[in-house]
């Protein structure tokens, strides 16, 4: 039987365990997992000197036939996608699975029709959380105070609280912090553990304010180049991949809050001592309205330009599952 | 992918760069065959946005604003003062003006980026007077070219700045991360000028020059040593990135410029020419570098490079040292900056996978760099000063001039291998 | 030594025996003036922001991102001018040792290689153009910047580069036709230390005479 060879884009090598423990192994094991011929060719997108923000034109091109899409990057080129993770829609990882499930289709229908990739699975680094070096009893808080953030629609968020976002890269964030250019910084818990925030910060509030998205794609071209019964093996393997990721995401972001509070069990980082600041109902109904205030309406702007269904196919599909009207 | 043709693509690489082909072309011309020998036309659809995202990388944009602000400090004259202004402290030293040559290469290389910059800007000002006074031409040659290699060592560096972006390290530290290993091996060079000086028998000092005119020379420290202030110590104290600290010293060095009454249309027009002359073959380069990347780790060559130098069963000392013969071979016969990006991709990998500190590795590698200025054939710094000496003469004494400081500075590398401290300690405690 | 190439050191009103300003200079002090504007007003309006974030907790929000752009326009800039003041590295160490016919072959083909490696450029880049078009992109960024602003800017200015590339390559090979191998070399070889040297000698001389300073 002949094999099969595909060239697949990861998640940059920085970007922890999710990539080192269930990314990788699965694509260098691809035909055990599998139960395909198939051998990947596995580079993650750092080495290759592209942008995370190229990885849909990439597809196009039809160098590689796998990507591991990061989803708010992406959105760049294709709005569309990030209605799977919007500010504020999902504090927590049940929400998060509810709102991917309800927006699978939709965000697959679009990136087949745009660049010819077939989503094949989503799944999250998980909730970025808030770290901050100054006292914080609830969410309102940071009135007042520079956040750390990474993109717009946070930045505006964290406007709509009243405090002044401030973008600055992940690897000067530590720095940032420790001298008072920001007061607080979001991120995950675990790369916030690994690049050692927790040293130059005192409170941590576990409340999701995105739960950072990430999707496997492949080329229609590859994917059609498959017998029915491969494509139904091989979409059963990323549903998998995507679930036992799901699963992994969410063990790491409790052991990397315990790990930052100090306490056991702590496996995947160093311990620190920072304080957990309780997340009330008032924080999460704060969050959650940035849903409507301000996230939905930016992106509804940008999106219903390039896709005019887009806005109302979100409305139709994941506002019923948060309860939105 | 097999380690011969790795070796036959590299030397076809070396080999158009050494008929005299453009390095940019030669670099990009090698990426882009190997790639579409290996992929056919997808691979050249994905240049595209290789290509945006290389020149829209907010990281390189330090890279014109540090070679402004040196060209506004040579052109306004505020470089030529700071010549004068040292050689009335560091002249007594035994050695004399070579010390002052030292003093201000280090002095100008804490503001401009280029090392090629600071010998030719240095030279320029203090070979006439080094002559006048009867210094031996080989070890004024020599203490230029080497005190001008300080220029990448020293923050800024324009090829610390390339690494950075091509390893995602961040520019801050690797820049913190010179000023230690920049300030010994000032003073290193400095002390080698004393020690020949004394041994030589023939002890050139300069007059002593009264306390009162020596304290008054001092303001023409003001403007290199502010500009340097403001840059590392807003990167130090985490005010600003990079790139915002080479915009704060340009700022900087235009009122310097407009305060000593310089600044005028022809001057800006000529800093901007000369600023975007070095700028665009720096960045074509680095362009051309992501291309060759692209190819390079596609067809697995760091892999294949890394499974065959760990099939050595090399530590990372060994590797280090291996690395030293591997880049002081290179470094004589390709130009530095270049010699850099087409190495990286390949030598980073090996390094970090055998436990090689990345930021150390960085230093390690500018270090490679200045050795490769200003050794033979290739030796742009060589060029530099020969190019300027007032006499006649041959390249050779710019050579032998300069052989003790590549001596010393193999010497100064393994130092920094014994004591990695001095490289990670200031940026730890950033 | 070519004589119609100004040094960094001449005064723009360089002129010709003929009385005018050669278009080669129009067109550096043209590009150089737009380069020049660009980073001395990205140096301005970061070192605003950076000095408002930290002294009065205001940030801009999106000088980083205007840097990448700025970078993106200014670099295709400097690529040109890199291209008119002959800067873009060669090595020229063996080149000297070669005979005139084969120097300006060499000369001749370097030249074309840029050309075609500057049109290259110019044509996958018009894909970036096309595909941004087609996906209306929008940058992640606070100001979502659509796309195709900067890279129409960027885009202008890779066409420049080609153009002022196939240009120089259009010189060369009609002087290569021409058999005129002397003038070949002399505008196409290598561009020396010793030349880049000349220039910043004759600017220390209008320095040094301007100030009186000890020589
Ligand atoms: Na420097
Ligand atoms: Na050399």
């Amino acid at each position: 039987q002949e094999r099969i060879k595909l060239k697949a884009i990861g998640q940059p090598l920085a970007t922890g365990l999710i990539q080192k423990n269930k990314e990788q192994p699965f694509f260098e094991n691809f035909a055990a997992r599998t139960g395909l011929p198939i051998d990947v060719d596995y580079k993650p997108i750092d080495t290759l000197g592209i942008k995370d923000t190229e990885q849909l034109r990439v597809m196009k091109a039809g160098l590689f036939d796998i990507v591991s899409l990061r989803v708010s990057q992406n959105s760049r080129d294709e709005p569309t996608i990030l209605g799977l993770d919007l500010v504020g829609a999902a504090p927590d990882y049940a929400t998060g699975r509810k709102v991917a499930k309800a927006y699978f289709d939709t965000a697959d229908a679009r990136l087949q029709s745009q660049f010819g990739v077939k989503l094949l699975g989503v799944w999250p680094f998980g909730p970025q959380i808030l770290f901050c070096k100054k006292p914080v009893a609830k969410l309102a808080d940071i009135k007042g105070m520079k956040v750390r953030v990474y993109d717009q629609n946070l930045a505006k968020f964290i406007e709509m609280v009243g405090g002044t976002p401030v973008p600055v890269s992940f690897a000067d964030t530590h720095q940032s912090l420790s001298l008072g250019v920001v007061d607080c910084a979001i991120t995950g818990p675990s790369s916030a553990n690994s690049a050692g925030w927790p040293e130059v910060t005192t409170h941590q509030m576990a409340i999701g304010f995105q739960m950072a998205l990430n999707g496997y794609g492949m080329t229609m071209k590859s994917w059609n180049a498959l017998a029915p019964d491969q494509q139904a093996k091989l979409k059963k393997s990323f549903d998998a991949l995507s679930d036992d990721v799901w699963k992994y995401s969410e063990e790491l972001f409790q052991d990397a809050l315990n790990c930052n509070a100090g306490k056991d069990p702590c496996t995947t980082g160093k311990k620190f001592n920072l304080v957990n600041v309780p997340v009330t109902s008032a924080d999460i109904d704060l969050v959650r309205s940035a849903v409507t205030k301000v996230s939905l309406p930016v992106w509804a702007e940008v999106c219903d330009k390039s896709n005019a269904a887009c806005s109302k196919t979100w409305q139709a599909t994941v506002a019923p599952v948060l309860g939105l009207k | 992918m097999n380690v011969a043709l790795i070796g036959l693509a590299f030397f076809s690489m070396l080999a158009l760069m050494l008929v005299g082909m453009p390095i940019a072309v030669s670099m990009a011309a090698v990426g882009i065959i190997g790639g579409i020998a290996a992929y056919g036309v997808p691979f050249m659809d994905s240049i595209a946005p290789v290509v945006w995202g290389v020149q829209n990388e907010s990281l390189l944009t330090s890279v014109p604003l540090f070679v402004l602000l040196g060209e506004l400090l040579l052109r306004s004259g505020i470089a030529d003062r700071m010549y004068i202004a040292l050689s009335a402290w560091l002249g007594r030293l035994p050695g004399g003006l070579l010390h002052t040559n030292i003093g201000s290469c280090a002095l100008f290389a804490a503001t401009s980026g280029s090392s090629v910059a600071t010998a030719a800007t240095v030279g320029t000002v203090a070979l006439p007077s080094l002559q006048k006074r009867g210094y031996p031409m080989r070890a004024s040659l020599g203490s230029l070219a080497a005190g001008g290699t300080l220029g990448i060592l020293i923050p800024p560096s324009v090829n610390m700045i390339v690494y950075g972006s091509l390893t995602n390290n961040s520019i801050g530290k690797l820049f913190i991360a010179g000023i230690i290993p920049g300030l010994l091996l000032t003073l290193c060079f400095m002390l080698w000028i004393a020690v020949s000086s004394l041994a030589s028998g023939k002890v050139m000092r300069e007059p002593k020059v009264p306390l009162a005119d020596r304290l008054r020379s001092l303001v023409h420290l003001i403007p290199p040593a502010v500009v340097f202030g403001i840059v590392m110590g807003s990167l130090y104290f985490g005010i600003a990135t990079a790139a915002e600290s080479a915009a704060l010293g340009v700022i900087a060095a235009l009122g310097f410029v407009w305060q000593s009454g310089k600044l005028n249309r022809e001057l800006l027009r000529n800093c901007f020419v000369s600023t975007a002359r070095v700028s665009g073959m720096i960045l074509l380069i680095v362009a051309a570098a992501f291309i060759l990347n692209l190819t390079v780790s596609l067809t697995g060559v760091a892999e294949a490079m890394t499974k065959w130098v760990a099939g050595l069963g090399l530590s990372a000392t060994g590797l280090i040292l291996a690395l030293i013969v591997f880049y002081l071979i290179l470094g004589m016969f390709m130009d530095v900056l270049s010699m850099q990006v087409a190495t990286i991709p390949i030598t980073y990998p090996i390094a970090t996978a055998i436990g090689v500190d990345p930021i150390w590795f960085g230093i390690f590698i500018v270090l490679m760099c200045e050795l490769g200025l200003i050794t033979p054939p290739v030796g742009m710094n060589l060029f530099v000063v020969h190019g300027i000496r007032p006499d006649k003469g041959g390249i050779e004494d710019a050579i032998y001039g300069a052989l003790p400081y590549a001596v010393i500075m193999i010497l100064f590398t393994l130092l920094l291998m014994a004591v990695p401290q001095l490289v990670t300690w200031l940026p730890a405690h950033m | 030594m070519s004589s119609d190439r100004p040094s960094v050191a001449v005064s723009a009103d360089r002129v010709t025996p003929a009385g005018r300003v050669d278009f080669k200079t129009r067109l550096e002090t043209v590009l150089a003036t737009v380069f020049g504007v660009i980073f001395l007003g990205l140096a301005v309006i970061v070192t605003i922001e950076t000095l408002s974030r930290k002294l009065f907790n205001i940030s801009l929000q999106g000088a980083d991102e205007l840097g990448g752009y700025a970078l993106a326009v200014g670099s295709t800039i400097a690529f040109s001018l890199a291209l008119i003041g002959r800067n873009h590295i060669r090595v020229d160490v063996f080149h000297e040792k070669f005979s005139p016919r084969v120097q300006a072959l060499l000369n001749w083909i370097s030249m074309l290689s840029l050309a075609v490696f500057a049109l290259f450029i110019a044509w996958v880049a018009f894909k970036v153009i096309q595909d941004t078009t087609a996906y209306r992109s929008t940058a992640q960024t606070p100001w979502a910047t659509p796309l195709i602003i900067p890279q129409s800017v960027w885009y202008g200015g890779l066409v420049i580069f080609a153009l002022v590339a196939c240009g120089l390559a259009w010189r060369a090979t009609r002087l290569l036709l021409r058999g005129d191998i002397a003038r070949l070399n002399s505008d196409f070889h290598p561009k020396s230390a010793k030349e880049e040297l000349k220039e910043e000698l004759d600017d220390l001389k209008v320095r040094q005479a301007s100030e009186g300073a000890p020589s």
